[in-house]
C-alpha cells in the first residue's frame, strides 16, 4: 500500500561502464583508483573510455535489439539491469504503471548521420528507409519503452551533462503525481567516430589525455562511454516484492548561465535551492558528488559554488568527482554521479578523484585515497557544457519502518 | 500544495502568420498555406508541397549565432515566437524575476539542418579528399538541441531551470507539462514553454519511403486522405504561477489545468490501433484536473491525416466521450498549416488559448468526403463562433508519445 506524500527512492541499479557492470565492483575499482581513460591513438591521442566487448545480447534479447545503435543498445541493457535489480517482471508489471524517462542529448546523432549522407550520396530510393525513426533524438528513449512494455509515459531530456538529474527529478515528480509507480530513468553516452570527432574539433577534450579534474593544470575532458538506469518508486511498493531502496531523493533546483563566470553563482544558488527544498542544512551533507571533468573554468566554477553553498562545512565534506577515472559521459554523468552517492552511503566511502594533484580552488576537501563519508545526505552537481546548473539531494534510504540515517 | 498556473503570454510563427490574430485570422477563414515550397527543396523530389513560415527581416537570425541563417532555421523560428510571446507577457526586467524564470523546448528534429549541411559539405569535401575537415570546431555546439532552449534563455537573462524535451511529435505537450511541473515543483515561478521544428530532407525521404507522405495536401478525416503534409514553425507560450501573475498586473490570457501523458510501447512508428494510449493520456488529463466531460468545449485534434493515427484519435475520443464525442467540435489546424512535428501542439496550444479568448473554434480543411469511421464534428472548412471554456490539446507522435494538456480560459 503506497502512502501518498511518502517520497521516492531508488530501487534498481542498472550500469554499463569501461570498468565493469556490477555497482558494487565498480564503486571497489574507483576507490582503488583504477582510471578507465587512456589516450587514444584513433582520435589523436585524446583520452577515452570505451566499453569494449560490449555484447548487447549478454544482457537481454528484446524484439529489435540488433537494428537499434550502440546507445540505444546500452540503454536498454541498462535498463533491463536496473529492472532486474528491482525484482520488476515486465511480464507481470502492469505497463500502464511503468514509465520511462531518458537523458539523451546525442544519442540519436550517429543514426541521423548516417542516414542523412546516405541520403546526399545515394538518394531516397537507395537509402534506408527504416533508420529515419531512430534518426530523432527521442529515439532511444522510445525504444527502451517499447522493448520493456512502458506504458505510463515516455520522454527524453536533452540537456547535456544535466540531463539525468534533471530526469531524476522529473521522474520521481511524476511518481508522487501517481502518473506511474515506476519509472526508469536511463541514460547512455556511446562514443561514435563522429561525436568523438566532433567533441575533439570543439576542444573540451585535453589533448594529451591527461585529464585533471577541479586542478589548475586542467586543460579539458576525457570521454568515457557509459549507461546508467535507475528504478524510481516508493520504498514501500518495493519491499513489497522483496526489492530495497537504495536512496531517496529528498531535494532538486535547476538554474542556468551561458557563461562560465556566472555559473559558479547560478551553480551556487542551484545547490542552496535543492539543499532547501530537502530541508538538508549545508551540515547535514556528508558528501558531494560533483561533475568537474577538468574543463579548467568550469571546474573552477563548480569549486567555487560549492564553497560558497557549504559555507564553513565545505572544507569538511568530501568531494568526490569520476569524471577523472571514467570520463565525461554527458547526459550519464549525472546518473553516475549519484550512484557513487548511493554505493558511499552503504559503504561509507567516497572514491578519490583520479588525476587531481594541485586544486585550484582552496576551501574544499577534495577526495584522495579512500575518503571517509558520515552519515547524512549527498548533493549532486552538475554544470553542463551548455549552461544548464542541476543540484540533487538524495539521502540513505530508511531502515524498514524508520527514518533515514 | 498544488499551485495554478497562468497563461501570460503566447507567439506564434506559423506558415498562417507570425502575429496572433493574423495567424487566427487565417485559421477561421480556412485558408489552406499548403504549397509547392520556395526554399527548401531536395534533388529527389521534382516539387514538395508543405507550409513555410515567412517571418519578418528583424527576426532574422543574427549572424553572432549562426553565420548561416538557413542552417539554424529551427532556432531562428523559435526564438521569434519566443519574442513575441515574452513582449505579449511584459516579462518584468528586474533581476530577481528572470533568476526564478526558465525556459523548456521541445523539438522532434530540431537543429538536424546542421546534420545536413554537414553531409552536403562532406560530400563536397570527400570529392575533393577532404572529409577530416568536414566536422567545424562549431558542429558540436551547433547541433546541440538544447540550444533552442539556451539561446532562449540567455536573451532574455533568464536563471531558472533550461531543458529540452523530446518526445517526437509530441515535444510541444511535452515542452508545456514539463515547464507546469517545475512550477508546481518550485523549481520555477515562470516559464517560457514551446516547441520548433523546421523543414528538413529526413522527414520528407522517410514518410516519402513509407508511404505516408500526402501526394497533394494533407487531408484530416477525409475518406480518401492519404498521408502527412509538413510545415515548420513555432509556438511558445509563457506560463507563471497565478498568484505571481496576478501580483505584478500581467494580464492572464487562459490557465494550463494540467495533463495527462501515455506511451503505446506498441511499435516504432505506428500508433496503437485500438486508440487505448491516447484514450489513457485524455483521461488522465481530465482526472488530474477535475474536468468534468461535459466541461470539455473543444479539442484541437493530432489530425495529421494519415489513415492510422485519424482513426486511433477518433477511437480513443469515443472511448473517452462515447456519443457526445459526434458532436464534440475537434479539428485539426494542421490541415492549413501543415504537420510542423514537435511544434505542433505548441502552436495548437496557443490556437486554443485563442479560440478561448474569441470564443471561437477554427476548422479543418480539405475535407471532400469524410471517412464514415471518423464520424466527429470536425468543424469542415470554416471556423465558427463557439462556447469555448475548456479545450483539450491532443498529441501523438513516433514511438508512442501521447500527452494531452488542458488549457482554461482566463477567469
Amino acid at each position: 500500500m503506497t502512502s501518498p506524500g511518502a517520497p521516492v527512492s531508488v530501487t534498481g541499479v542498472g550500469v554499463l561502464t569501461p570498468i565493469g557492470d556490477a555497482p558494487d565492483a565498480i564503486f571497489a575499482a574507483l576507490c582503488e583508483g583504477r582510471r578507465a581513460i587512456a589516450s587514444s591513438s584513433e582520435h589523436g591521442g585524446v583520452g577515452l573510455a570505451s566499453i569494449a566487448d560490449f555484447e548487447a545480447t549478454k544482457y537481454t534479447n528484446v524484439r529489435g535489439l540488433r537494428m537499434y545503435n550502440r546507445t540505444t543498445r546500452l540503454a536498454i541493457c541498462a535498463t533491463r539491469l536496473a529492472l532486474t535489480d528491482a525484482k520488476i517482471d515486465t511480464a507481470t508489471f502492469p505497463g500502464d504503471d511503468l514509465g520511462v524517462l531518458m537523458a539523451s542529448t546525442y544519442g540519436h546523432l550517429d543514426v541521423l548521420l548516417e542516414y542523412d549522407r546516405s541520403l546526399v550520396a545515394n538518394g531516397v530510393q537507395r537509402t534506408n528507409g527504416a533508420l529515419m525513426p531512430f534518426a530523432i533524438p527521442s529515439a532511444p528513449g522510445a525504444m527502451v519503452a517499447l522493448a520493456f512494455g512502458a506504458k505510463a509515459f515516455s520522454m527524453t531530456l536533452s540537456d547535456g551533462g544535466s540531463s539525468s538529474l534533471d530526469a531524476i527529478a522529473l521522474g520521481a515528480r511524476w511518481i508522487t503525481e501517481g502518473r506511474a509507480r515506476a519509472c526508469v530513468v536511463v541514460s547512455a553516452f556511446s562514443a561514435s567516430a563522429d561525436v568523438v570527432r566532433a567533441i575533439s574539433r570543439a576542444g573540451l577534450l585535453a589533448s594529451t589525455g591527461e585529464v585533471r579534474p577541479f586542478d589548475r593544470r586542467g586543460t579539458g575532458a576525457g570521454l568515457g562511454e557509459a549507461a546508467v538506469a535507475f528504478v524510481l518508486e516508493r520504498a514501500e511498493d518495493a519491499m513489497a516484492r522483496g526489492a530495497i531502496a537504495r536512496g531517496t531523493l529528498r531535494g532538486y533546483a535547476a538554474t542556468f548561465a551561458t557563461k562560465a563566470e556566472n555559473q559558479a553563482s547560478a551553480l551556487q544558488r542551484a545547490s542552496v535551492a535543492a539543499l532547501r527544498s530537502a530541508d538538508v542544512a549545508a551540515d547535514g551533507v556528508a558528501l558531494v558528488s560533483a561533475s568537474a571533468s577538468g574543463a579548467h573554468e568550469v571546474d573552477r566554477a563548480e569549486a567555487e559554488a560549492l564553497v560558497a553553498a557549504l559555507g564553513a562545512h565545505a572544507s569538511r565534506v568530501p568531494v568526490a568527482a569520476v569524471k577523472g577515472a571514467l570520463g565525461e559521459t554527458f547526459d550519464t554523468a549525472g546518473a553516475l554521479q549519484a550512484l557513487v552517492a548511493l554505493s558511499a552511503f552503504e559503504t561509507k566511502k567516497a572514491p578519490p578523484i583520479a588525476g587531481l594533484e594541485e586544486p585550484e580552488v582552496s576551501g574544499l576537501r577534495y577526495a584522495t585515497n579512500e575518503a571517509s563519508v558520515e552519515s547524512g545526505a549527498a548533493l549532486v552537481t552538475s554544470i553542463a557544457r551548455n549552461g544548464s546548473c542541476s543540484a540533487l539531494v538524495l539521502s540513505p534510504a530508511a531502515a524498514p519502518g524508520g527514518d533515514p540515517s | 500544495m498544488t499551485r495554478r498556473v497562468a497563461v501570460t503570454g503566447c507567439g506564434v510563427v506559423t506558415p498562417a502568420g507570425c502575429e496572433l490574430e493574423a495567424f487566427w485570422g487565417s485559421l477561421m477563414r480556412g485558408e489552406c498555406m499548403l504549397k509547392p515550397l520556395r526554399t527548401f527543396s531536395f534533388r529527389d523530389f521534382e516539387s514538395l508541397v508543405g507550409g513555410e513560415v515567412t517571418l519578418p527581416a528583424e527576426d532574422e537570425l543574427p549572424a553572432d549565432l549562426d553565420a548561416d541563417r538557413s542552417r539554424a532555421r529551427c532556432l531562428e523560428l523559435a526564438l521569434a515566437a519566443a519574442k513575441r510571446a515574452v513582449t505579449q507577457a511584459a516579462l518584468p526586467s528586474d533581476g530577481a524575476f528572470r533568476e526564478r524564470t526558465g525556459v523548456v523546448m521541445g523539438t522532434t528534429l530540431g537543429e538536424e539542418r546542421q546534420v545536413g549541411d554537414l553531409s552536403d559539405r562532406t560530400a563536397i569535401d570527400r570529392a575533393a579528399g577532404r572529409e577530416e575537415e568536414s566536422i567545424d570546431a562549431g558542429f558540436f555546439a551547433r547541433s546541440d538541441n538544447h540550444r533552442l532552449a539556451a539561446v532562449t534563455a540567455a536573451r532574455y537573462g533568464l536563471g531558472g531551470p533550461v531543458v529540452l524535451s523530446a518526445a517526437a511529435c509530441s515535444s510541444g505537450n511535452a515542452a508545456i507539462a514539463t515547464a507546469y511541473d517545475l512550477i508546481q515543483m518550485g523549481a520555477a515561478d515562470c516559464m517560457i514553454a514551446g516547441a520548433a521544428d523546421t523543414l528538413v530532407r529526413s522527414i520528407y525521404c522517410g514518410f516519402f519511403r513509407m508511404g505516408a507522405l500526402s501526394k497533394s495536401v494533407c487531408r484530416p478525416y477525409d475518406k480518401n486522405r492519404d498521408g502527412v503534409s509538413f510545415g515548420e514553425g513555432a509556438g511558445v507560450l509563457v506560463l507563471e504561477d497565478f498568484e505571481v501573475a496576478k501580483k505584478r498586473g500581467a494580464r492572464i490570457l487562459a490557465e494550463v489545468a494540467g495533463f495527462g501523458l501515455s506511451n503505446d510501447a506498441h511499435h516504432v512508428t505506428a500508433p496503437d490501433p485500438t486508440g487505448r494510449g491516447f484514450t489513457r493520456a485524455i483521461q488522465q488529463a481530465l482526472a488530474t484536473t477535475s474536468t468534468p466531460l461535459d466541461a470539455v468545449d473543444y479539442v484541437s485534434a493530432h489530425g495529421t491525416g494519415t489513415l492510422y493515427s485519424d482513426l486511433c484519435e477518433v477511437r480513443a475520443l469515443y472511448a473517452v466521450f462515447g456519443d457526445r464525442a459526434k458532436t464534440l467540435p475537434m479539428s485539426s489546424i494542421k490541415s492549413m498549416i501543415g504537420h510542423t512535428n514537435g511544434a505542433a501542439s505548441a502552436i495548437e496550444a496557443v490556437a486554443c488559448v485563442l479560440a478561448m479568448s474569441h470564443q471561437a473554434v477554427p476548422p479543418t480543411v480539405n475535407l471532400i468526403e469524410q471517412d464514415p469511421e471518423c464520424v466527429i464534428d470536425c468543424v469542415p472548412g470554416k471556423g465558427r463562433d463557439a462556447k469555448v471554456g475548456t479545450c483539450l490539446n491532443l498529441s501523438a507522435g513516433f514511438g508512442g508519445f501521447n500527452a494531452c494538456v488542458v488549457l482554461r480560459g482566463a477567469p
